[in-house]
């Protein structure tokens, strides 16, 4: 069924090779600019009514973000996953909040979590969970999660830490004290 | 707005009378079985590796000593600062051992901040022992590999062919996955002779960049390639990745550092320092890895280094013991001509005693250190014993390219890496002569407590090599001048309650080996003869070896020892003798100037 669907969908839209995970959960890349309208037949006239989610991936070293659009047909238990790669700098993706209203939601979070912009959802640049977050987004993969918390968190006074290699080395093998005599 | 929207904020109220579902008193209630609570860690698996306190991405985690550092264990432990913690088990899963687990343990209240500072384990908590808690599943969810690639060999049928290398080294692949398995803790630093940085030169391999590796190599060991073929590699028992999968294959790691230089490049990267000629003079005997190490160390301070070898070729054992399948002739030649190119001057065919004797060494330089290999073989002194050929010489006869007997029939008395070296040897020059394989191995000890590494006992086995264990040689026989077997006894036991050498026989379980060559290879010893009579009374002894001080130092303030000659047969144990015996003369040398 779900290899029907792509053959009729490839006639009218660029795909990828999809990937089929199961029977019921295919994978497959489209082209930006189609996006909207694969949605829009996909949902109208395919029977693919449920938006289960929409993220990202970041493919820091490609330069690119990856949005995952994931559709279910309830009617033929079948679940769709589109994928869409934009640019990661300037990242921007196209509001489908008037296609599924749930899609506000995820574009707030992909907003403050992977910094994606979609103009036109409405609260994009709300809060989502992070108060007051002044560093880069945090889902990107440069973001130094150990950086972040060294600078934002105070330290408690009184810690100390050894290193592993050097400890061993002041204990068995000092360059100052003279080895045991064999 | 609706009727709807109005009225159905209402409809809530109709559950006003209804029994809550919230708890009045959550504290108490047990958490869900895999929930990550309060840390746990078994302190009897804890190596203090520190991979817990790299990995934190809150630097929740100090490392602190609780016992003291032993091979493979540092003796630290984590302390968890909860005040950071984000309970996110990254420490549980990259943990090595598995020491470090989770309870389910969550509910904890006290005033004083600093109580959620402890160490797992060493602060006792009521939640040690839960059960219930994060743990990695089956084990399995690991964030390093736990196996090291295989490593290329050639079959048993193409090695026992020729003395051609069996070991092929890493391709770039393999490499990288091996080295992205090392958590670079640096627990085997320790354990390493010569202190080599391995999590260091292992990061340029991972980084491709050898060249920067070799640097590193040759920072603490002149003889890395060497040791990349054939170390000891203590390093490698004391490895973080071994409790719960192989240990890193830092030997072969090594290695594939040494065979990514082009051999050219070697003599641009490790140049010789610009440092002033001191004018100083030190002769150095025996060229092996002890007296080159010693060598290079004092020619790149600006010394004038003279070696002088008995043997046609510098290298000692490496050359003359260790068999050309593990150690080519061509890879040594090239690691020497480094240590040449420092200004070294190496005299071969330069015997103590006959071509030159100790005395006009003293007499001609500042300092003589003294690196003489374990060249003569032990004998067992069992009757018949004078007709039996010793490894050592065989091996270094075989490598002269003499012209040894090959009969073909041998057996071999000992269990060590020795004895497999020269039964390999052996079954290769059989195969040559004869095109076919036979040796037997007798060894004093039992498969359990064997001496040979595994690989080479495996190894010999798969090219044709019998090897019996736990038999003790009474006799070799030998018929109308010829030998013609070896007869041993079941051996019961090697060592008597006290735990001296005191062999134990069954001598109703007797087997004769038919063989027209036996080799006794079970231990060697220096050749100390070339000291002379008035300098071995003058030295200090220990149990028959030369006393030496901390640094290398004989009890003559113009001597020094260094090599297997002090600290048994290796080759790391004597490239770290060689540094040591290096800083002490150099010390020495500097004195005198400053005096002068």
């Amino acid at each position: 069924m779900m290899k029907d669907l792509i053959a009729k969908l490839k006639k009218h839209y660029k795909l990828t090779e999809p990937d089929y995970r199961r029977a019921d959960l295919t994978f497959v890349t489209a082209q930006k600019d189609e996006l909207r309208s694969l949605l829009i037949a996909l949902r109208d006239i395919e029977g693919f009514t449920h938006l289960v989610l929409l993220t990202a991936v970041d493919w820091l070293e490609e330069g690119l973000f990856q949005l995952t659009y994931m559709l279910n047909n309830r009617a033929a238990n079948r679940t769709l996953a589109l994928r869409v790669m934009i640019p990661r700098a300037n990242a921007v993706g196209d509001t489908i909040h008037d296609l599924w209203p749930t899609a506000e939601t995820y574009q707030r979070e992909l907003r403050e979590m992977f910094g994606i912009d979609f103009p036109g959802s409405p609260r994009v640049n709300d809060e989502f969970i992070l108060e007051g977050w002044t560093d880069m987004p945090p889902y990107r993969r440069d973001f130094d999660s150990l950086a972040y918390s060294l600078q934002t968190y105070r330290e408690r006074p009184g810690r100390v830490t050894h290193d592993p290699r050097e400890h061993m080395k002041k204990a068995l093998y000092p360059d100052q004290k003279p080895e045991a005599a064999k | 707005m609706s009727l709807r929207d109005v009225l159905s904020p209402y409809t809530a109220w109709k559950h006003l009378f209804e029994a809550p579902v919230t708890i009045k008193d959550p504290i108490g209630r047990e958490a869900a079985e895999r929930y990550r609570g309060f840390h746990q860690n078994d302190l009897s698996k804890c190596i203090g590796c520190g991979s817990c306190e790299d990995i934190c991405q809150n630097a929740a985690i100090d490392m602190v000593p609780v016992s003291d550092p032993k091979t493979g264990d540092s003796g630290l432990r984590p302390m968890i600062d909860y005040g950071r913690c984000c309970w996110c088990a990254l420490c549980v899963d990259v943990c090595m051992t598995g020491s470090l687990t989770m309870s389910n343990e969550y509910t904890w209240v006290d005033s004083d901040p600093d109580a959620f500072r402890f160490t797992p384990g060493v602060d006792l908590k009521s939640w040690d022992a839960e059960e219930k808690g994060y743990k990695r599943e089956n084990n399995e969810r690991r964030l390093t590999g736990t196996h090291r690639p295989e490593m290329g060999m050639l079959e048993p049928e193409a090695r026992i062919a020729s003395f051609g290398e069996i070991v092929h080294g890493y391709t770039r692949a393999e490499a990288v996955i091996e080295a992205d398995r090392c958590v670079e803790c640096g627990l085997c630093v320790a354990t390493c002779p010569a202190h080599m940085d391995i999590p260091d030169y292992i990061r340029k391999v991972r980084e491709g960049d050898y060249e920067g590796g070799l640097k590193l190599l040759y920072e603490t060991n002149p003889f890395s390639q060497t040791c990349g073929r054939v170390c000891t590699h203590a390093c490698e028992t004391a490895c973080a990745a071994v409790h719960e999968g192989d240990a890193i294959a830092i030997r072969w790691l090594k290695r594939d550092i040494t065979d990514n230089v082009p051999r050219e490049r070697y003599f641009d990267l490790i140049s010789k320092p610009d440092v002033p000629e001191t004018g100083k003079k030190v002769a150095i005997v025996g060229a092996g890895p002890g007296g080159l190490t010693t060598a290079f160390d004092l020619a790149r301070a600006g010394n004038e280094v003279v070696v002088f070898e008995a043997l046609p070729k510098p290298g000692g054992m490496m050359r003359y013991g260790i068999p050309e399948y593990r150690l080519p002739y061509d890879v040594l030649d090239h690691e020497i001509s480094v240590i040449e190119k420092m200004g070294v001057d190496i005299r071969c065919n330069q015997r103590i005693g006959t071509d030159i004797t100790l005395d006009q060494l003293k007499k001609d330089h500042d300092a003589v250190v003294l690196s003489l290999g374990l060249n003569q073989g032990r004998s067992t002194r069992v009757p018949g014993s004078e007709e039996a050929e010793s490894a050592i010489d065989l091996l270094r006869r075989i490598t002269a390219g003499d012209k040894v007997p090959v009969p073909k029939q041998v057996a071999i008395i000992g269990g060590g890496n020795v004895a497999m070296d020269i039964a390999r040897s052996m079954a290769r020059l059989q195969r040559q002569k004869h095109g076919e394989v036979g040796v037997t191995v007798t060894a004093l000890e039992d498969f359990d407590h064997f001496l040979a590494d595994d690989e080479e006992v495996e190894e010999a086995r798969e090219e044709g090599c019998v090897i019996y264990d736990a038999r003790g040689p009474q006799e070799i026989v030998v018929k109308s001048g010829k030998v013609a077997g070896l007869r041993t006894w079941k051996c019961k036991a090697i060592f008597d309650a006290e735990g001296r050498f005191a062999p134990k026989y069954d001598a109703s379980d007797e087997m004769v080996h038919p063989a027209q060559m036996v080799v006794e290879a079970i231990g060697q010893s220096a050749d100390i003869s070339l000291l002379g009579a008035e300098l071995t009374e003058k030295l200090e002894w220990n149990r028959g070896r030369i006393r030496i001080d901390q640094n290398g130092r004989t009890s003559e303030p113009w001597l020094w020892a260094a090599g297997d000659l002090v600290s048994g047969p290796d080759v790391i144990h004597a490239v770290a003798d060689g540094h040591r015996v290096a800083k002490s003369v150099s010390a020495m040398l500097q004195a005198t100037r400053e005096t002068h």
